[in-house]
């Protein structure tokens, strides 16, 4: 798609020539970052600063994915994320179709492949997918023609959720530079999927990476967190698994608090959502362990006064606001790359 | 007709054994001649190269041919054993056919070197009584095909767990034992009866040991693969525990009815295995069998690892970790490794191993497990469970035994006298042959595999009779092609290709 990147680099003011050796997005989905290469991950963030520049400017749409037809397949309820999708799409100026459970034939036990195949019969370039059921988005990929984009898959991954979160992360840190900043994610780490899109990104970041929770929400991450503890995967470091929240508080350069769900109590894994807070919440005390500098994040949407105090989500240290911005940016930069944006020239990037 | 079986060189390059031309399935075997082929016959207890001539059905002589005679023949061409017995199969019928049929199922078992199978009774409605037993027997006449079909019965009426099914009527009417089998038998007070009344009438209850509130919603073997795949665990302890409680309740049952017999199908766990040897070492009536694809599998292959278990064991014991091996080549969530018990580590395998090797593990069983494509065609946590695996059962265990990691006669007893010897104790009814010894018999009707153990033969979708596809193992080669099966004498698979010269 050489007329789509000169769309973005001509409206790069700053853009320069230079001779440095192009990275290639090679990847046809994105359904986790697992596959992702580091020199990728860094393609990923410049392309996302160049959508920054573009939300940035009074008329916030460039003409991309002119004519690109992008759907968003939800098989579970999240407002917040296809919106921010759909946004992301249509400020590229794709085609948008929204498709979810309350509306489709989803609800009637029509299968996910049928589904597939009729939104591709339908035009669908790009499918954007959300499933409660992990790896749903490997057998959509099996059958579909275009590019799957997953936007959540049961507690298995969320690419774009932890791309923008290392995106944030590094706006926020001095140096832009994760190598050696102490992460500590905390609450419902066992069912969390932002959390295992986290682990693979942020130990390939370099970050010091700590998830904390009740021992009930860790089940089986001390099993990984072992496997991975000799620096055994080529790119990937080591990282902590902890119930002590002071521990995996104390001098940390990013807090992370996830979202605690009523249902962890009828399933017996949490006496009551009261001592969660009391033994578990990002609270002012709790967040004073953290480097004074620390910043908060949430993935939302937020339980306020289970998971974190609001005091602590609205004060400055707290970052989750950006993440909602940033989040527009990465999909855009992710739907572009998807769609044949293949080859950025380094150089071109404005850091 | 004669054929110099043992050609000599890798794959199928000699002359192939071969029946009088137009021979079909369920025809009597009218002549057929065997020289130089390795001979295995578990119920002696002896192997080695030698000829069989089958005539009219009956295995007229077996000649174990001396040193000097036997130059060349080895026990990596062409073998010859008794047909196997399947403890534990699924055929569908009634009520699912199209997964698979009677029919269907014969022909894959077959195929597969099976000469006997015992079906579980979960089809719609369920075997609780002798009506739906004799409308399988029915569907197996009609196929045509000789493989000897036989049934358990459910233990309780409409595989419900509350009441116990007829178990007396079915009895009569011939089934093998009892079983509850794609659930357990959630009350023990329920087991407790089942093992007293299924004692009195000299059969065994088959149980599939699985705790049921522990593996509510589990997609896979809980541990490293399933936490960074983001698949709910199953847990070791759902089989340990509902082991552990089987072989209490066994115990005290035998306090009233000493012929209390239990088996325990496809355990899968190293701690389970341990409890079963425990329990046997005291005299405990228990028998167990294992399954090839735990055997042979792992929850590697879910991420997408497709090396056999005992590739994926580390020297410490411990699975090797298929993401630093950069062992992945598969696509993930494949929903034909979606299987109940859940496939386990390498080191659950390696137990299932050491368990089928010291006789902890009296029968290898496939719980062929047929399904369609609309129930495997899914998410993997909607997928059915279960593995097409009656066709792939002796490629399996041949691999191990090529990576000499299982004796050729331990493989072909698992499959023959092992199975039989739990099913013993139905002998007494007449006209069941499956308990009856498995070997090469002289003067008994010809029940036997033919099989070229160095000769790959691919796994596919068309190459599978089962009408079940859900096979993880499509796509690869498997030793030891089927090329002749007999059962009671009559012609129940040959090798299309028997008889080409360049096969």
């Amino acid at each position: 798609m050489t007329t789509a990147a000169s769309v973005i680099t001509a409206a790069q003011s700053a853009a320069t020539q230079s001779a440095t050796p192009a990275v290639a997005w090679r990847h046809r989905h994105l359904i986790d970052v697992d596959v992702v290469t580091w020199p990728e991950i860094e393609l990923i963030m410049r392309m996302t600063d160049e959508m920054k520049g573009v939300l940035a400017r009074p008329i916030r749409r460039v003409p991309a994915l002119n004519g690109r037809r992008v759907t968003t397949l939800f098989y579970e309820a999240s407002t917040r994320t296809r919106v921010s999708f759909e946004t992301a799409a249509r400020n590229l100026s794709a085609d948008v179709v929204s498709v979810s459970t309350a509306t489709s034939s989803v609800t009637k036990g029509e299968s996910l492949v049928d589904t597939v195949r009729t939104l591709e019969a339908l035009g669908t370039e790009i499918l954007v997918m959300r499933h409660s059921v992990s790896g749903a988005p490997y057998l959509a990929a099996e059958v579909f023609g275009g590019h799957v984009l997953n936007g959540g898959d049961g507690w298995h991954a969320h690419p774009t959720q932890a791309l923008l979160d290392l995106y944030t992360m590094r706006s926020h840190l001095p140096g832009g530079d994760l190598h050696g900043r102490k992460v500590a994610i905390v609450g419902d780490i066992l069912h969390s999927r932002v959390a295992r899109s986290n682990i693979w990104l942020l130990t390939a970041a370099g970050a010091d990476l700590w998830l904390c929770g009740p021992a009930t929400l860790l089940r089986g991450m001390d099993r990984w967190a072992a496997a991975w503890s000799g620096g055994a995967i080529p790119g990937h470091g080591r990282f902590n698994v902890t119930s002590d929240i002071e521990a995996a508080l104390r001098d940390a350069d990013v807090v992370m608090g996830l979202r605690i769900q009523r249902e962890r109590m009828q399933s017996g894994l949490l006496p009551s959502l009261r001592e969660y807070a009391a033994r578990f919440q990002l609270n002012a005390e709790r967040v004073a362990l953290a480097k004074p500098e620390a910043i908060v994040m949430h993935p939302g949407p937020m339980n306020e006064g289970v998971e974190i105090s609001p005091d602590v989500a609205v004060s400055g240290r707290s970052v989750i606001t950006d993440q909602v911005a940033n989040g527009v940016a990465v999909r855009m930069a992710l739907l572009y790359l998807l769609a044949g944006g293949h080859e950025v020239p380094q150089g071109e990037v404005a850091r | 007709m004669t054929a110099n079986a043992n050609g000599g060189r890798h794959g199928a390059t000699g002359p192939r054994p071969v029946l009088a031309a137009g021979a079909r399935i369920g025809d009597t075997v009218g002549r057929f001649e065997l020289e130089r082929a390795w001979l295995v016959d578990p119920v002696s207890g002896r192997e080695g190269p030698g000829e069989i001539v089958v005539a009219d059905g009956i295995l007229e002589s077996i000649v174990w041919l001396e040193a000097a005679e036997a130059a060349g023949v080895t026990d990596r061409g062409v073998i010859v054993a008794p047909g196997f017995f399947d403890l534990h199969a699924h055929f569908r019928e009634p009520g699912f056919e199209d997964a698979e049929t009677v029919a269907s199922g014969s022909a894959a078992a077959a195929h597969g070197g099976f000469t006997a199978v015992a079906l579980m009774p979960n089809t719609s409605p369920a075997i609780d009584e002798p009506g739906i037993l004799e409308r399988i027997r029915s569907a197996a006449r009609a196929s045509g095909s000789p493989v000897e079909v036989l049934a358990y019965g459910a233990v309780s009426a409409g595989r419900a767990g509350e009441q116990l099914s007829a178990m007396g009527e079915l009895a009569d009417a011939g089934v093998l034992g009892y079983s509850d089998d794609g659930a357990p038998i959630r009350s023990p007070k329920l087991l407790r009866s089942a093992l007293l009344y299924a004692g009195m009438l000299g059969l065994p209850v088959v149980e599939h040991a699985e705790d049921s509130d522990l593996t509510a919603g589990a997609e896979a073997h809980e541990g490293y693969v399933a936490s960074v795949m983001g698949l709910a665990g199953w847990p070791a302890a759902a089989e340990v525990g509902a082991v552990s409680r089987d072989l209490a309740v066994l115990a005290d049952a035998l306090g009233d009815e000493p012929r209390a017999r239990l088996h325990l199908t496809h355990v899968s766990t190293a701690a389970a295995l341990d409890l079963v040897r425990r329990a046997k070492a005291t005299g405990l009536p228990v028998t167990c069998d294992v399954t090839p694809h735990h055997l042979a599998l792992t929850d590697e292959w879910i991420a997408g690892a497709r090396r056999w278990g005992w590739e994926a064991l580390g020297a410490d014991g411990e699975p090797r970790d298929p993401w630093a091996d950069a062992a992945l080549t598969a696509a993930p969530y494949d929903t034909s490794l979606r299987v109940n018990p859940p496939l386990g580590t390498a080191a659950d395998a390696a137990a299932c191993l050491a368990a089928l090797l010291d006789g902890t593990a009296d029968a290898v069983a496939t719980d062929h497990a047929p399904h369609t494509v609309v129930d495997k065609e899914v998410e993997f946590g909607s997928a059915a469970s279960g593995i097409s695996g009656i066709e792939t059962a002796l490629g399996v265990l041949l691999g191990l035994v090529d990576a000499g990691r299982l004796p050729l006669s331990r493989a072909i007893a698992a499959l023959t006298t092992g199975p039989a010897g739990v099913v013993a104790a139905a002998r007494r009814t007449s006209g069941i042959s499956a308990a009856r010894p498995r070997g090469l018999i002289e003067g008994a009707p010809a029940d036997l595999v033919v099989f070229d153990r160095s000769d790959r033969w691919p796994v596919t979708p068309a190459s599978l009779r089962s009408k079940g596809k859900n096979s993880p193992l499509i796509g690869r080669e498997l030793p030891g092609r089927v090329l002749l099966t007999i059962a009671g004498g009559r012609l129940a698979y040959e090798d299309p290709n028997a008889g080409d010269e360049e096969a």
